[in-house]
């Protein structure tokens, strides 16, 4: 059984390298497909983190009259807190707001003067409420309009980042899309290609084989050392770009960060962890391509 | 040992190769078979290492009826029937020692066997100083009795030629016959496909004709016949 199997992995090397230059080409578009892959994959995972990013930002400010007392706007706090669509409601005093407010308009003179003209503090109590997804905003900005607080809201700001989100995630659908077109067009290459590839070797072993039945070889033993061959493929390809993944995301990781801002995620570290998915599944689904093609050329090609 | 009975072999569409052959060839038997080109010889020495499937009839190998074998059993039948061709079949970018190896590595033999088995049978075949020669290196003959070796290494009861002296001149295939008939007198069942008259009359064996398909005679001590 040992002897047999060795047997098998060495007439398979033999067939890699005999055809080495087919086999170099069939690994290379095997390579482009699973790299074309792992960038919608990367793609994919940035544009998410980028929507966390943005959709974390998104907050309603609440603003107050200034005669609106300090419990209406934290019996408005706690309601909006009862909401189950709102993550945080933070209440800002008047005071704080008006200090917030002379901080962030420090270098802009008239604006201070001004502030300092109406003397006290010219802004009411606000609350800052932030939600789970911003699709709850309109929601939230409606149910805050109730009888008991609305004729104390003076204003509510409600920077829209929906368009934001929206584009963005128009954007990453359009690169998954298109990723997934290129990545199919690879992949029909490789199946092409591995096609070819064992069939020349099925040609240019044709006395071998030939002998080989002559002699009592079985047809796992004609067979084996092919579609061990295209595991190879798969094994080599799926190596060398996991290889190349990390030895990219590790060298490259601050750029990346820097690249992408505030957007906090390593993209390094999810590889390293979900690694084994990753290139797992990859391995898996490139050997089953593979295998089946090979099997395919096999049954045309291979008459034992 | 090999019993023929009723044997027929049609090829599509209208090529009958074989028509109604019945035959009974004995353990440690030496025969010819001849006849014409065309004549189904060929044909026969194909279906009794099963590359040829019968269309009706029955070819029983010792116990075997291997006209209802299974494919997967065929690998099977090769080990136990030594099949050496006109053309050799060798490997070219293999030794002597290599080709001879191949076989046993394709059936699963393990090393230590392996280097016992291939000196023996290159002893047999009277090429020992030759192993690390490749085919290209050899003689006509020289290659023959390599390819003899290989179809030995099984120890099989019965060895098929077809041809084998047809690519080589006189003496050569003189030495070829002799080997044949060495090997036989080991108790080794030699089926001969030929049409050479010198070397069947030579034999003094038996001689089956075969002619357009059917036996036309089966001599015990027989002569080439045909013209």
């Amino acid at each position: 059984m040992f002897t047999s199997t060795y047997r098998l992995f060495k007439f398979a090397i033999q067939n890699f390298f005999r055809n080495f230059w087919l086999s170099f080409v069939t690994i290379t578009i095997f390579i482009l497909t699973l790299l074309t892959i792992n960038a919608i994959i990367f793609l994919n995972l940035m544009a998410n983190a980028t929507l966390k990013s943005i959709e974390d930002k998104v907050e309603i400010t609440v603003y107050f009259n200034i005669d609106a007392s300090e419990d209406i706007a934290k019996a408005s706090q706690g309601y909006l807190l009862g909401l189950p669509q709102v993550r945080d409601a933070v209440f800002i005093s008047a005071e704080d707001a008006t200090s917030d407010f002379r901080e962030k308009h420090k270098t802009e003179p008239i604006i201070l003067s001004s502030i300092d003209e109406v003397g006290g503090t010219p802004l009411g109590h606000a609350v800052v409420v932030s939600a789970h997804s911003p699709a709850d905003f309109p929601f939230i900005l409606e149910a805050i309009e109730t009888p008991e607080f609305s004729p104390y809201i003076r204003n509510k700001d409600y920077q829209n980042y929906e368009d934001i989100i929206k584009n963005i995630e128009t954007i990453n659908g359009r690169i998954q899309i298109g990723g997934i077109v290129i990545a199919g067009f690879f992949g029909l290459i490789a199946i092409m290609i591995i096609f070819n590839t064992i069939r020349v070797a099925i040609y240019v072993h044709r006395d071998e084989i030939g002998i080989m039945k002559l002699v009592g070889a079985n047809d796992w033993f004609i067979r084996g050392p092919f579609l061990l061959e295209s595991i190879f493929y798969s094994l080599l390809a799926t190596s060398a770009v996991m290889g190349g993944t990390f030895l990219f995301l590790g060298s490259f990781e601050t750029q990346i960060s820097n690249f992408f801002g505030e957007v906090n995620i390593s993209v390094f570290n999810y590889f390293l962890d979900n690694g084994l998915l990753i290139f797992g599944s990859q391995f898996v689904v490139l050997t089953l391509l593979s295998v089946l093609t090979t099997w395919f050329a096999m049954r045309n090609y291979l008459k034992v | 040992m090999i019993k023929l009975k009723n044997v027929s072999k049609l090829y599509k569409p209208e090529t009958q190769a074989l028509k109604d052959v019945s035959l009974h060839i004995k353990a440690g038997e030496f025969v010819s078979i001849v006849g014409q080109s065309g004549s189904g010889k060929t044909t026969l020495a194909k279906l009794l290492f099963a590359e040829e499937k019968p269309t009706g009839g029955s070819i029983v190998i010792g116990d075997w009826d291997i006209s209802r074998i299974r494919r997967s059993e065929i690998p099977m039948l090769r080990r136990q029937i030594g099949v050496v061709f006109q053309d050799f079949k060798l490997l070219q970018r293999k030794t002597v020692g290599e080709n001879i190896a191949f076989a046993l590595q394709v059936a699963g033999d393990r090393g230590k066997r392996i280097r016992e088995v291939v000196p023996q049978v290159l002893k047999i075949v009277g090429l020992s100083d030759k192993i690390d020669r490749y085919p290209r290196q050899l003689s006509g003959g020289e290659q023959q009795r390599v390819s003899i070796a290989r179809a030995l290494v099984h120890r099989p009861k019965i060895l098929v030629a077809d041809e084998p002296t047809g690519n080589l001149d006189t003496i050569h295939s003189h030495e070829i016959i002799q080997l044949l008939k060495h090997i036989n007198s080991y108790g080794t069942t030699i089926v001969l496909v030929t049409h050479d008259r010198d070397i069947v009359n030579a034999l003094n064996k038996r001689v089956i004709t075969i002619q357009e398909g059917e036996v036309a005679s089966d001599m015990e001590h027989g002569k080439y016949k045909l013209s």
